[in-house]
């Protein structure tokens, strides 16, 4: 590649400069001419009947302009089974389950509304265990399916079953096997921003909803649908993003209070906002998705693993959104984490009463990798091979077509173990220190793509100014990690302008193509290519362009020489330099010749070709737009849940050295070293930037984060008992960045937003091992853990 | 927020007076980090709040003939930056710096914070283990309390309607005293403590052995409270490894801890027995 | 309940209020000055998302009652930067080392910092770090924020 002058480069977010000046809208600031403020009522009960809704004294408080019930508003069905109504009608099953919503001229006065409906419930037995859930004759959550089939058990029809090779054959085939038991529990995505959305019809009944979605196309189309069912066939959505303060995986769905805004909006005819506060965020907004696992994993007397086997029980929750999806990407660590011939892995997804849960960043790998890697590292112990050993042994390699019948092509999963091992000086400190201890992890996650739908496609359309100004209508969004600067860069890059030549307008459905969502970790990914695409295109018209005009341009220089000095002769040029647009170039917003890139008389500013492209007087004149619709030739998963569906994958390894003190049970990070295979760094500090912000948290994923629901409720829904980590607990963070060159990737780039956080959480486990010898395999791990563990320790000696 | 008018009186009989007129719908405000909280969660529902910002005589740190005076308004971030209480009572520096945040600390009042009577109170146990003694002034006239003496309950104090807390009196400790407090916690910051232990030991003049010690515990009763047991167990004896951890023990056995989602009574009783022997190591250090 | 008048310095103007006195400064500031910068991230005081400069100290705005503003200066996010619209350093920095990601942090985190280097120009890493505990982010893991900081404090240094 010759040198490149974006890509690579750390070039500052100054086209973000809006967040640090205030300027910047999220959904928080948004306000539209005569907007509402919507405001929700959530249910008093786990699970109860409701005997009635008596909105009659909210309505006629001053200032309230709507208030609907499960009573007054369409029953359509929503949500990933479709398995809920947005205001719930005759039963509530879990803590959060919206039962009414009122639209105000104020936020005090919405509020005050919600303290003056009136519903009478007549509570049910609840269930709140999923193994309880799972027995016979336990309290059914749904009593009817989707169809209105009676159902007779809590535990979700859903195809989570991996089978590849022979288990059995496998496990005789060990000469060693372990056998553990691993849960991990929700975990709140506490982005900074809360949730929230403004809807707003105009006379036509179209909606425009101003949102915070990580995909606006299906977001689009899930509304669409329901409109179909509401009466509203036809009509238009147009989605569109503010700026988005964090996602983490809580913008995949549409949530049920989009479409309680829209309910609200089409109402009162006048744009309505709901807008969760903090309290809201914790208790109505569904988190992470928590598992618990049993996994066998053996090896033959060399170290080579021969089977994995797991089974996975998930506490479905209430209702259905992306959480019991998950398992479709835990069989990626489960089938495809370093080379093992035989696997087996199954998912068992249960209805109960307690809060339903969403896509949150690993989406399930985390999770997984948590009980491969703690695992494995059970398994090197019992074979007496070195942990690192054991995975360098089994490392998946470039060429590799995994039991999941993933294409691995470049890896540098070696590279980043050896580099994390180093780094902890492995050999002096393992086994080695009292009270200290280190430990790694790795990962595999989709990197370029992933195709989750029929179409895994993302567009992109830039046109070009008469000036050189470069708009892209990009159909990713943004939520914060750098996409504006990244994808300015490849399109500077590939077209040959600066970046500051560059605007972007993100996830707009009235303006962009379509893309399946900016999640899988696939926007650079996917919007580096399309813009590469478009941009070959952009970049010919424009040397099209060049060649008919420069010879005029050049005549008409020449022609002012003469004017000023009569004396001046024109030089002979050589104008087969520039007689075909595949001899031409741009770089530095300069087109010049190839052959002769300095050339005194063919080297021109692009804006004074785009001009003389535009302003022709005489014949047709030309306008530069290119548009480019990427979907690579990946495969869905197949009815056996195998297929390459990412065109390449990101390797990771995270070692970490600890200290405990066993008095306490606290657990101080010494230092983490996270090296990872990013293809290439299109902007190494903003790869870091999303390197450093996964392993805190996946620090907190490992040692200080947990809801506490209790009995279904969320018991600390707020920043002070929710540990989330803070300026104050210091974790020493070295990204390693290691770069393979992915063929298939944008100047060879691959994913990195959450193969960060993958492997945190068991490299901590495996350190706090190697440090006081006891392994807690319940996360987050507590002091209160640790001591227990401690003590048992103690006395079984 | 529920709607409510906001008084600013400029004197003390202001204040009061103000009080008396409004009665149980009224409520003082210093900082208003736990007034506003409390409103905002719908815990409390004052129609009038009277703030004591702007009355005078409240916001002083004195340190005259071995008594420190600190005035109920006195911020944390005061207490924190201060370079007396910084060198003669690190304890509450111990406290304060790890009290919330930044933000929080500029405003929220050690006064206020004691008022609030939750046993969590990080202010409180260090003043506790000094000894310290409250004065307030009401309508009924000025009068002192103990600390120990003055909260009730869980979230309650002593102080009579109308009463405010004006000023806090460390009385002259006994020579080589040395105090520490370690509030413990999960994260490093914005955190409620755990539990809370205060250890002060006052040494006889070979140094070596306790005339006098107090440890103050925060988050293991209903209340704060003094570990008296475990103090008699200290007093009189050589201060080392093993009285400490006698003491220790006594004080995780006369504790109150209770399970909550922020710890279990197991774990605090645990992490007492640790903090009084690590904070009496501080306290001695501190002492010579 | 009527409405209350408290007049004080805004980002250099002086101004007057006319507003309930139940409302808070957070509140004051975003919808009767319409300075959408500092940001309800909690409504508690406990994620550092509304924190304002009021006479030289951070304060989370959130729950800091309006009538006690009468008379004091007050600076938000919108102030920092020169009336001309030239960066302060902070700002600056903070793009220059990708101190900030989604950015609704962002202005706290910045008003905490600028107290910080206006009260103390050549703050240690723990300094830095204790300034800001009070200031949540998910996205940065405060590694880049740290860094956006110190690089602020050696350009303040090098402008004088």
């Amino acid at each position: 590649m010759s040198d490149l002058l974006y890509v690579g480069k750390n070039v500052p977010r100054t086209i973000e400069v809006d967040k640090v000046t205030g300027r910047a809208i999220y959904i928080n600031d948004l306000k539209r001419p005569g907007m509402l403020y919507g405001k929700i009522l959530y249910s008093k009960y786990a699970h109860a009947r409701i005997k009635n809704v008596d909105i009659s004294k909210a309505e006629k408080l001053p200032g309230v302009r709507a208030v609907l019930s499960g009573y007054n508003i369409p029953d359509v069905r929503v949500g990933f089974l479709k398995d809920q109504t947005v205001l719930k009608k005759g039963i509530v099953r879990q803590f959060r389950d919206e039962v009414a919503a009122v639209a105000a001229i104020s936020e005090e006065i919405a509020e005050e509304a919600l303290g003056l409906i009136e519903v009478e419930y007549e509570e049910l037995p609840a269930v709140f265990d999923p193994i309880e859930a799972m027995k016979e004759g336990a309290t059914l959550v749904h009593e009817v399916d989707v169809r209105g089939k009676p159902v007779t058990s809590n535990i979700i029809p859903l195809p989570w079953k991996f089978k590849a090779g022979d288990i059995e054959q496998g496990q005789k085939d060990s000469a060693y096997v372990v056998k553990d038991s691993l849960t991990t529990t929700w975990i709140n995505q506490c982005c900074m921003g809360t949730s929230g959305c403004v809807a707003e019809f105009d006379m036509n009944n179209n909606l425009t909803l101003y949102n915070q979605t990580n995909v606006p196309f299906l977001d689009k189309q899930r509304i669409v649908e329901y409109f179909a069912g509401i009466g509203l066939k036809g009509q238009n959505v147009r989605v569109v993003n503010v700026t988005v303060g964090g996602s983490f995986g809580t913008k995949l769905d549409t949530d049920i209070y989009e479409f309680i805004s829209i309910q609200l909006a089409l109402k009162t005819r006048k744009p309505v906002k709901v807008l969760f506060n903090r309290e809201e965020e914790f208790q109505a907004l569904p988190p992470r998705q928590p598992a618990r696992f049993t996994i066998e994993q053996g090896c033959d007397k060399e170290g080579r693993l021969t089977f994995r086997k797991s089974e996975a029980i998930l506490d479905n929750g209430a209702y259905t959104s992306w959480g019991v999806t998950t398992p479709s990407v835990m069989m990626m660590p489960m089938s495809s984490l370093y080379r093992v011939p035989n696997v087996s892995f199954e998912a068992t997804c249960v209805y109960t009463n307690n809060i339903y849960c969403q896509a949150m960043r690993g989406y399930g790998n985390p999770q997984a990798t948590f009980a491969v890697e703690v695992s494995m590292d059970r398994l090197a112990e019992k074979a007496g091979i070195d942990p690192a050993e054991l995975r360098l042994i089994n490392s998946n390699q470039s060429g590799d077509i995994t039991p999941m019948r993933l294409k691995i092509t470049s890896c540098g999963l070696e590279e980043c173990i050896n580099s994390v091992k180093k780094k902890l000086d492995w050999g002096g400190k393992k086994k080695k220190q009292k009270s200290r201890g280190v430990g790694m992890a790795s990962l595999i996650h989709v990197a370029g793509g992933a195709r989750v739908y029929l179409s895994d496609g993302h567009g992109m359309m830039i046109k070009i100014d008469q000036n050189g100004h470069v708009d892209v209508l990009e159909s990713g969004t943004d939520q914060g990690q750098g996409s504006p600067t990244v994808i300015s860069q490849i399109i500077a890059e590939a077209l040959g302008f600066k970046p500051e030549d560059i605007s972007l307008t993100f996830g707009d459905t009235g303006l962009c193509l379509w893309d399946a969502g900016t999640h899988a970790s696939r926007h650079t990914f996917m919007a580096g290519n399309a813009a590469i695409r478009a941009c070959e295109k952009a970049k010919r018209q424009i040397l099209e362009i060049a060649v008919e005009k420069i010879p005029g341009l050049i005549k008409g220089n020449f022609k002012r020489k003469k004017r000023k000095d009569p004396d001046f002769v024109e030089p002979d040029l050589d104008y087969n330099l520039i007689s075909g647009p595949e001899k031409l170039d741009i770089r530095d917003r300069m087109v010049f010749p190839k052959a002769a890139p300095d050339h005194p008389y063919f080297k021109f500013e692009v804006s004074d070709i785009l001009r003389s492209g535009l302003h022709v007087g005489v014949g047709e004149s030309k306008v530069v737009v290119a548009d480019a619709f990427y979907d690579p030739p990946t495969e869905n998963l197949d009815r056996e849940m195998k297929g390459n569906l990412s065109l390449t994958y990101a390797f990771g390894a995270t070692g970490v050295e600890v200290e405990v003190d066993e008095e306490t049970g606290k657990v101080k990070i010494l230092n983490l070293f996270a090296a990872h295979d990013v293809g290439k760094a299109i902007n190494p500090t903003l790869v870091k930037g999303q390197i450093y912000g996964a392993a805190y948290m996946g620090a907190g994923y490992a040692l200080t984060e947990e809801m506490l629901v209790e009995n279904g409720r969320v018991m600390n829904p707020n920043f002070r008992d929710y540990k989330m980590l803070t300026a104050k607990d210091i974790i020493p963070v070295d990204p390693i960045l290691i770069e393979t060159d992915e063929k298939d990737g944008p100047f060879g780039a691959k994913g990195i937003g959450e193969p960060g956080l993958v492997p945190t959480a068991p490299a901590i486990a495996n350190a706090i091992y190697d440090a006081i010898g006891v392994r807690i395999n319940d996360l987050p791990i507590t002091p209160e853990k640790i001591i227990t563990a401690l003590k048992e320790k103690k006395k079984q000696n | 927020m529920n709607k409510f008018d906001y008084l600013i009186p400029t004197s003390i009989q202001e204040a009061i007076s103000l009080h008396e007129s409004h009665g149980e719908q009224s409520n003082y405000i210093a900082g208003g980090t736990d007034v506003m909280v409390k409103i905002k969660q719908g815990k409390i529902n004052p129609l009038v709040l009277i703030s004591l910002t702007r009355l005078k005589g409240l916001d002083h740190i004195i340190y005259e003939k071995g008594e420190l005076r600190i005035g109920a308004m006195v911020t944390h971030r005061m207490l924190e930056l201060s370079p007396v209480i910084r060198k003669e009572f690190p304890i509450l520096i111990d406290a304060v710096e790890n009290i919330g945040s930044v933000q929080v600390r500029n405003v929220a009042t050690i006064g206020g914070n004691i008022v609030n009577g939750v046993p969590s109170a990080d202010g409180a146990i260090p003043l506790l283990t000094l000894g310290a003694q409250v004065r307030t002034v009401g309508p009924e006239g000025e009068r002192t309390v103990a600390l120990e003496d003055f909260f009730v309950g869980a979230g309650k104090t002593c102080l009579k309607s109308g009463e405010i807390l004006s000023e806090f009196v460390v009385p002259e400790l006994p020579a080589h005293s040395g105090a520490a407090y370690w509030k413990h916690t999960r994260r490093g910051a914005m955190e409620l403590a755990i539990l809370g232990v205060g250890v002060l030991i006052s040494l006889k003049d070979d140094m070596k052995t306790c005339a006098e010690a107090r440890i103050g515990l925060g988050v293991l009763a209903p209340t704060p409270m003094r570990a008296k047991k475990a103090e008699a167990i200290l007093k009189g004896k050589k201060v080392d490894e093993e009285t400490l951890k006698e003491a220790g023990s006594t004080a995780a056995q006369e504790c109150k801890a209770r399970d909550s989602i922020r710890g279990k009574a197991w774990y605090r009783r645990g992490m007492v027995e640790l903090f009084v022997r690590r904070m009496g190591t501080v306290a001695m250090e501190r002492a010579s | 309940m009527k409405n209350i008048s408290v007049t004080f310095t805004l980002n250099g103007d002086l101004v007057t209020a006319e507003v309930p006195p139940n409302w808070t400064l957070l509140k004051t500031l975003r919808e009767y000055f319409e300075l959408t910068g500092p940001k309800e991230g909690c409504g508690v005081g406990e994620c550092g998302a509304c924190t304002v400069i009021m006479d030289g100290d951070a304060i989370n705005s959130c729950i800091y009652p309006i009538p006690e503003v009468e008379g004091k200066t007050v600076t938000t996010i919108e102030g920092v930067a020169d009336k001309d619209g030239t960066l302060h350093p902070l700002q600056k920095a903070f793009l220059e080392n990708n101190g900030v990601q989604c950015g609704f942090c962002t202005s706290g985190m910045i008003m905490s910092a600028k107290a910080l280097l206006d009260q103390n120009s050549e703050p240690t890493e723990d300094q830095i770090r204790t300034s800001i505990a009070g200031n949540l982010c998910r996205c940065t893991g405060y590694v880049q924020i740290v860094d956006s900081i110190e690089k602020a404090a050696e350009m303040i240094k090098e402008k004088k």
